[in-house]
């Protein structure tokens, strides 16, 4: 009987790890983000783009790119200048609490550090029918990884070193892996595309960022006409 | 050379040889007010693809893009401008009656109609380098300069050309596309030594052109096979030019395809000429 009751005891403090991960609200990785950033203002950086993408032949673009969160953003450049969609920028704001619905997937360790592995499901945006899987280093509350997928079947791979600029974390190198489906355009060929699989286009961004400038007090004019809807809030899409 | 430039004034004499440079001036400035005037739209269908991935800044709609939209547009029209004149250079001595009085004249044959063929070659070669002057000139001034997206409607791929290299590019673009219209202008040239009416060559020549364009267009596995044998394969490579890197070897091959065709057809026609029947 005495086993019995001990062993009644132990129960608890097997079960406890699980009891507590299960309790604890994912959402507050997503508010340590946002405020370790509250204090960031606007920054402007110089941005260097690398494309190694399958049927994608560009040189490195470059560009200024000009952000004030939560919804500004500009990009100066004399040339044509491509910019990934998804990862391809920084923006605080984008992971707030409100916006997603939040599930925590895994604890583990990510170069020597703390992190955790969270779901994120886009509360408003269900049209893009995208999931976010986020990666956030805990000990410095960074979003280390960044894992996008759409239901039509678009992967994309984020990986993120940052550099401290004015006491704020912030990335100097994005390396994003795509791995999108693309289907041919009827027009251009046969009358037969409808039954064929997408093709599957593979490749690699890379993306540097230097000379960061953090909190010089940009004003909301220079920002005019130039944000993507995707930044704006309550919509979504390209430019 | 006085045989050719009297071949030039004579097709220039004639308002047929004004209906291509007319219509390509109305077709393309046409084009391009309406490319000002819905650039947004235009910008999003050509780059629909690319859109779905990565946000695009800068000026793509610029001089340059609207001039290999339009060369895009208008290969498949330009041969029957090509035609209109090619197929009455031999044709039209038959018609006018003016023929004998020409061939009893001391000029040789052979030198005759290599003065037309070659007066053939200077209409194309105008109307082509016409229609490079009618899409940059306006298209930079309307729409402006800058780096060349060239993007190959619903394919995924862009191949991006830096703005400094874009003028020595379209120059070897312009100067194919002038090699591949010798060929069609070439077999307009052949149809009409064969003939004595003008029509028939120009509805036989875009007959060749249309019915080959189709016969390598068309996605049964019969037709792509004979795909290569098909002048018409090989009329686009001034596209080229518009690669990166520069496919120098498939370059070569189509302009060597498209010279010996031109060639081979100038050859048959100088043999037809030759044994021309003027008696009856």
């Amino acid at each position: 009987m005495k086993k019995i009751l001990l062993w009644l005891l132990w129960i608890p403090f097997l079960l406890s790890p699980g009891l507590i991960q299960a309790q604890e609200d994912p959402a507050r990785y997503l508010d340590a983000l946002q405020k370790k950033y509250s204090g960031l203002k606007d920054y402007t950086v110089d941005v260097n783009v690398h494309f190694d993408i399958e049927g994608f032949k560009a040189p490195d673009m470059q560009a200024k790119l000009y952000c004030k969160p939560p919804d500004k953003m500009k990009i100066e450049s004399k040339r044509i200048f491509f910019l990934p969609k998804e990862g391809g920028t920084f923006n605080p704001s984008m992971f707030r609490r409100e916006d997603f619905d939040v599930k925590f997937l895994d604890r583990l360790t990510y170069e020597g550090g703390n992190a955790v592995k969270l779901k994120l499901t886009p509360k408003k945006k269900k049209r893009n029918g995208q999931d976010f899987i986020l990666t956030v280093d805990t000990d410095r509350n960074l979003i280390r990884e960044m894992n996008v997928s759409s239901f039509e079947g678009k992967e994309v791979k984020a990986l993120m070193k940052y550099s401290q600029f004015s006491d704020f974390d912030l990335p100097t190198r994005i390396e994003l892996h795509l791995d999108v489906p693309f289907y041919e355009s009827m027009e251009i060929r046969d009358f037969g595309q409808s039954a064929q699989p997408a093709r599957r286009v593979t490749g690699r961004v890379e993306i540097t960022y230097s000379n960061y400038r953090v909190n010089v007090g940009l004003s909301d004019e220079i920002f005019d006409e130039t944000t993507p809807s995707k930044w704006r809030k309550g919509s979504s899409g390209g430019r | 050379m006085k045989l050719f430039w009297l071949e030039i004034y004579k097709t220039f004499s004639r308002w047929r040889t004004y209906i291509g440079f007319g219509f390509i001036a109305l077709i393309v400035i046409l084009t391009e007010v309406v490319m000002k005037l819905s650039a947004g739209e235009i910008v999003n269908r050509m780059m629909r693809s690319p859109q779905k991935d990565f946000l695009i800044f800068g000026n793509v709609l610029n001089g340059w893009f609207v001039t290999a939209f339009i060369m895009n547009s208008l290969h498949f029209h330009i041969p029957f401008l090509i035609a209109l004149v090619a197929g009455d250079m031999v044709s039209g001595e038959a018609t006018s009656g003016t023929v004998r009085f020409l061939l009893i004249r001391p000029p040789s044959r052979y030198r005759i109609i290599t003065a037309k063929y070659v007066a053939t070659l200077f209409y194309t070669t105008g109307l082509v380098i016409f229609l490079g002057v009618v899409c940059i000139l306006p298209g930079l001034a309307l729409f402006g300069s800058g780096d060349l997206i060239a993007h190959h409607y619903g394919k995924f791929g862009i191949v991006f050309i830096p703005e400094a290299e874009i003028p020595i590019r379209m120059l070897f673009a312009f100067l194919a596309a002038i090699w591949s219209m010798t060929t069609v202008a070439s077999i307009a040239f052949l149809l009409s030594t064969l003939v004595e009416n003008s029509i028939g060559p120009i509805i036989g020549t875009m007959a060749v052109v249309v019915v080959f364009l189709v016969i390598g267009n068309f996605p049964f596995d019969f037709f792509w096979s004979l795909k290569p044998y098909l002048f018409t394969t090989y009329m686009v490579f001034w596209q080229r030019f518009l690669d990166d890197p520069i496919p120098w070897q498939e370059i070569v091959r189509s302009a060597t395809i498209l010279g010996l065709h031109s060639f081979g057809l100038f050859f048959i026609a100088f043999g037809a000429y030759a044994r021309k029947d003027i008696k009856s």
